[in-house]
């Protein structure tokens, strides 16, 4: 019973460190260009489906995950340069509108390039271990400790380093960062290649159990919103445990209620948090003078 | 002499020739429609009539969320959703409970809206991508949902729903289909087509221009957006009522992301806002999917599946690239270039000439609710703190009616935060303001524009999507009544046609007239400052609350505008104002209340204020002997 319930915990546990590297990228991007991009979960599914291919073709299992995370990244620098930068007043309903049709467009590549099938990294080396009855597998180890490093690593890079700092300021005073020499062209490219690389790295660790879908990343890019909404959108580390938070409800669900509504679990806790707590949500105040 | 350009009057016109010019657009383009669907079943080929039979389905959920887009300036990335509970209650109801299909139509359709009211009354406050994403939740819950329900036959989905009888005839093939279908999209056109231009649909797309403004004008700005969310799921839940009949199955599909992706594009492509564009786009992107489906395969062997996403894509990010407006820009600009376009006469060179003369000749109405004396404003106690920072520090203050009271005080001494605070723009820290009785303070500017306090704004608050006249229009919206559902029926013309009239009136008495035509963006910095004064008193306020009037104005403008308050004043209308121009406030005001660093250290008529030490000290610098100097030298300027 108690068993049962640990079980679950550390397939939540897991799950949710996906999850956590969405959000990761969602408030990176968020914070410096004020958009919400719908397209983070494709980030996952590319750089899945992409090192899922290229280790069929015969190459070295870290060589693929390492070339689909840099491709990855430049996707998403190339999406910023060549199209959110394009437009000169994004207002929420055109970041909408732009970012859905980058995730439509990558979808569809997606589709054509390699059909309509669910593909799997194959499983990272490594070996599976019981503790006291509780089976963990060696991936779940790995998709843990992809959030302890690579978010972990970019909490610090924020937090200790001058181009994390610098970062910071462009989000809390674009224009005192831009008159103290801090570029927001470089800025709105450093947050979407983060984007990119911690979508792309949540993708290849999640392929392995959970396998890379063409039309996965929506789902999946929303759950990193609501991770992101839990832990009130502004600081990497609260979105942290809300996406924890989130994989561990979802994991109760699906083992306790039915597998089947797992996906109905997140929304749900997003319409309630958005009904009962909407103040503590605004994203980032914005004070209008008059 | 003023020599104003009056256009004449449309209430002086015969009724059927101002229904027929009120309406032309929208006669001539329904005409259209409704002709081409008569003739297209008898000209298209099978698979065009699918086409066409798809796109008037869709069209429907389209003008949907072409209002909630355009209107509310929300999106919604679940209008599948609403779309798949119309058609999964039509559905249901036909086939379980055998109800006739009238009924099972119009549940389903009440059904899409009850969702969206429930979805929409905690989440219609919350502003910016919220609505989107928490409606792209709901998309996958719906799906979920009907997924895991044996109600809705899991993922097999209701069958077996058979096709409507009309008058006895069966709606059995896919040209007695679109028959049947078009006069619904027809009459959806047109209830949207009204509504953009009703009282409700301009208060909202002021609100796009700025929120705040038009919620001190009275505007219910959640209340409006949810009415409009809702009216939108029920367009999507009409669509879904007719797919079910069309396709006679439904599965959890309908539910698709992807499909509110397409109806999104449909939206994108017509142009936001755009009525017509909407029907236009549904027809474009039933084509181009369509198209996609038979040249991707080609070009890609062995694609299957979802392919017209590509196009989807591409289209979707070019359209907002290269023609944010769509197609209603394009033909807009098309139109313009043709040479029989009517083409509006470039701006006169009256514009200045009026300023000459500094008589008012008329004066706008104001209401006087209570004697002139009577307490009608009572601060008492109000505070605003910023973490550590207190801007305002526990004023007491009470306005007594017909007189004009004068705030002011150095840089940052509190007084817009007041302001604020008394227009509900603001909520205090503690303390209230109660306003011919009742308690103001906490809640939106609607509640308080309600009561009949309206303000201007030091930075100002322009609708720059209209004309001149367009925003001192807006100012009548608390003069007006009709709501969304009258403005969807169109019966408000004789009521709109007054407050235009009224506004034209206003306009003249603050010498516009001239600029009532233009675009409320074009106008000089002081007229538009002149422009907002107008709309404010174009709600027949109680009570004008006035940021800093006279920044910007030049000397003549400022002499006609203080001759103007004062009349206002004469005529009952109580005035508070925020003003750096000391001299004039001076001369202007019954009180004055100085404030300095948040506390107010002064109030008193304007001799008595004058000579306080305290205030002078304050105000203009140390030295008591230095300060007195300047303030003369500042008034003698002046």
């Amino acid at each position: 019973m108690f068993t049962d319930f640990l079980q679950l915990t550390v397939a939540g546990l897991s799950q949710g460190s996906v999850y956590a590297l969405l959000a990761v990228g969602l408030i990176a991007v968020y914070t410096v260009r004020h958009v919400i991009n719908i397209a983070q979960g494709e980030f996952a599914m590319l750089a899945g489906l992409g090192s899922a291919w290229l280790t069929a073709s015969g190459m070295p299992l870290f060589l693929a995950i390492l070339v689909a995370i840099l491709t990855v990244t430049l996707v998403a620098i190339a999406m910023e340069r060549l199209i959110i930068a394009r437009v000169k007043k994004l207002t929420p309903l055109t970041s909408i509108i732009l970012t859905l049709g980058v995730s439509t467009l990558l979808q569809a590549i997606m589709l054509l390039v390699w059909g309509p099938e669910a593909k799997g990294v194959p499983l990272f080396p490594g070996t599976n271990i019981l503790i006291g009855g509780v089976s963990i597998r060696s991936q779940e180890f790995w998709m843990i400790g992809a959030l302890v490093v690579v978010g972990g690593g970019i909490v610090l890079f924020y937090e200790k380093s001058r181009w994390g700092k610098a970062l910071r300021a462009c989000a809390e005073q674009p224009v005192a960062a831009r008159i103290v020499g801090i570029s927001p062209v470089a800025a709105s490219v450093l947050a979407f290649a983060i984007a990119g690389f911690v979508g792309a790295v949540a993708g290849v660790v999640a392929s392995p159990i959970y396998l890379s879908l063409w039309s996965g990343g929506v789902l999946l890019g929303l759950k990193g919103f609501v991770a992101a909404v839990l832990g009130g959108f502004v600081s990497f580390r609260a979105a942290i445990v809300g996406a924890l938070l989130l994989g561990m409800i979802e994991a109760y669900v699906a083992g306790y209620v039915g597998s089947g509504l797992r996906d109905g679990a997140a929304f749900l806790i997003l319409i309630l948090v958005l009904v009962v707590r909407p103040q503590g949500l605004v994203l980032k105040p914005t004070a209008v003078r008059v | 002499m003023t020599h104003a350009i009056m256009p004449t009057p449309v209430e002086m016109r015969s009724p059927r020739k101002r229904f027929w010019i009120n309406n032309k657009g929208t006669l001539i383009g329904c005409g259209i429609l409704v002709a081409l669907m008569i003739v297209v079943p008898f000209t298209a080929s099978s698979s065009i009539m699918n086409i066409v039979v798809f796109a008037m389905i869709f069209a429907l959920p389209a003008i949907g969320l072409n209002l909630l887009m355009g209107l509310a300036g929300q999106v919604s990335l679940g209008q599948a959703a609403f779309f798949a509970i119309g058609a999964y209650t039509h559905a249901i109801l036909l086939t379980k409970l055998d109800l006739p299909g009238p009924v099972a139509a119009t549940i389903g359709v009440i059904a899409a809206m009850l969702v969206a009211l429930l979805v929409g009354l905690p989440l219609m406050r919350l502003r910016g991508h919220y609505l989107a994403l928490a409606t792209l939740g709901l998309g996958f819950i719906v799906m979920i949902g009907v997924r895991e329900w044996d109600v809705t036959g899991r993922t097999t989905g209701i069958y077996g729903i058979s096709r409507p009888t009309v008058f006895g005839i069966p709606i059995d093939n896919s040209g007695f289909f679109l028959w049947f279908v078009t006069p619904f999209v027809v009459i959806g056109l047109i209830l949207a087509l009204n509504l953009t231009h009703s009282r409700a649909g301009r208060a909202l797309s002021a609100v796009n221009d700025s929120e705040l403004a038009a919620e001190s004008l009275g505007v219910n700005t959640y209340a409006l957006r949810l009415k409009v969310f809702v009216l939108s799921a029920g367009f999507a839940g009409l669509g879904g009522v007719f797919y079910a009949y069309q396709v006679a199955i439904v599965s959890p599909a309908t539910a698709e992301f992807h499909l509110s992706v397409s109806i999104l594009l449909m939206v994108v492509i017509g142009g936001l806002g755009s009525v017509w564009g909407a029907v236009a786009g549904a027809f474009l992107v039933q084509f181009l999917g369509e198209g996609m489906r038979d040249i991707i395969p080609a070009i890609f062997p062995g694609a299957t599946g979802e392919v017209q996403l590509l196009g989807y894509g591409i289209v979707l990010i070019l359209v907002i690239l290269l023609l944010p407006g769509g197609l209603h820009q394009a033909a807009t600009t098309l139109w313009q270039k043709l040479p029989f376009a009517g083409k509006r006469p470039p701006g006169d060179a009256h514009a200045h000439a009026t300023w000459d003369d500094t008589t008012i000749p008329q004066l706008p109405m104001v209401s006087t609710p209570v004697a002139a004396g009577e307490p009608i404003l009572v601060i008492s106690g109000l505070t605003k703190r910023y973490g550590g920072v207190i801007a305002v520090n526990d004023v007491n203050l009470t306005v007594p009616a017909g007189s004009i009271l004068g705030l002011i005080g150095p840089n940052g001494a509190g007084k817009t935060t007041c302001f604020n605070m008394i227009s509900g723009a603001l909520t205090p820290t503690s303390g209230t303001v109660t306003f011919l009785d009742q308690v103001i303070s906490g809640r939106k500017p609607n509640v308080a524009a309600s009561h009949g306090l309206t303000r201007t704004f030091q930075n100002l608050q322009v609708f720059t999507s209209t004309d001149v006249v367009g925003n001192v229009y807006m100012g009548r919206y608390r003069k007006g009544s009709a709501g969304v559902l009258r403005g969807m029926l169109g019966l408000q013309a004789v009521e709109q046609s007054a407050h235009r009239a009224a506004s034209y009136e206003i306009l003249k008495s603050m010498r516009l007239t001239d600029a009532a035509d233009d675009s409320a963006s074009d106008l000089s910095f002081g007229k538009q400052r002149i422009m907002e004064v107008c709309r404010a008193l174009a709600a027949e306020p109680a009570l004008l609350l006035l940021d800093e009037p006279m920044a910007g104005l030049s000397g003549a403008e400022r002499d006609v505008m203080a001759e103007l308050l004062r009349r206002l004043r004469t005529a009952g209308l109580t005035i508070v104002l925020v003003e750096h121009d000391v001299a004039q406030v001076m001369s202007l005001a019954d009180h004055v209340a100085v404030l300095d660093d948040g506390v107010l250290i002064a109030h008193g008529d304007p001799e008595s204020v004058r000579n306080d030490p305290a205030v002078v000290v304050a105000y203009l610098g140390t030295d008591l002997d230095e300060a007195e100097a300047e303030l003369s030298e500042l008034e003698e300027h002046a």
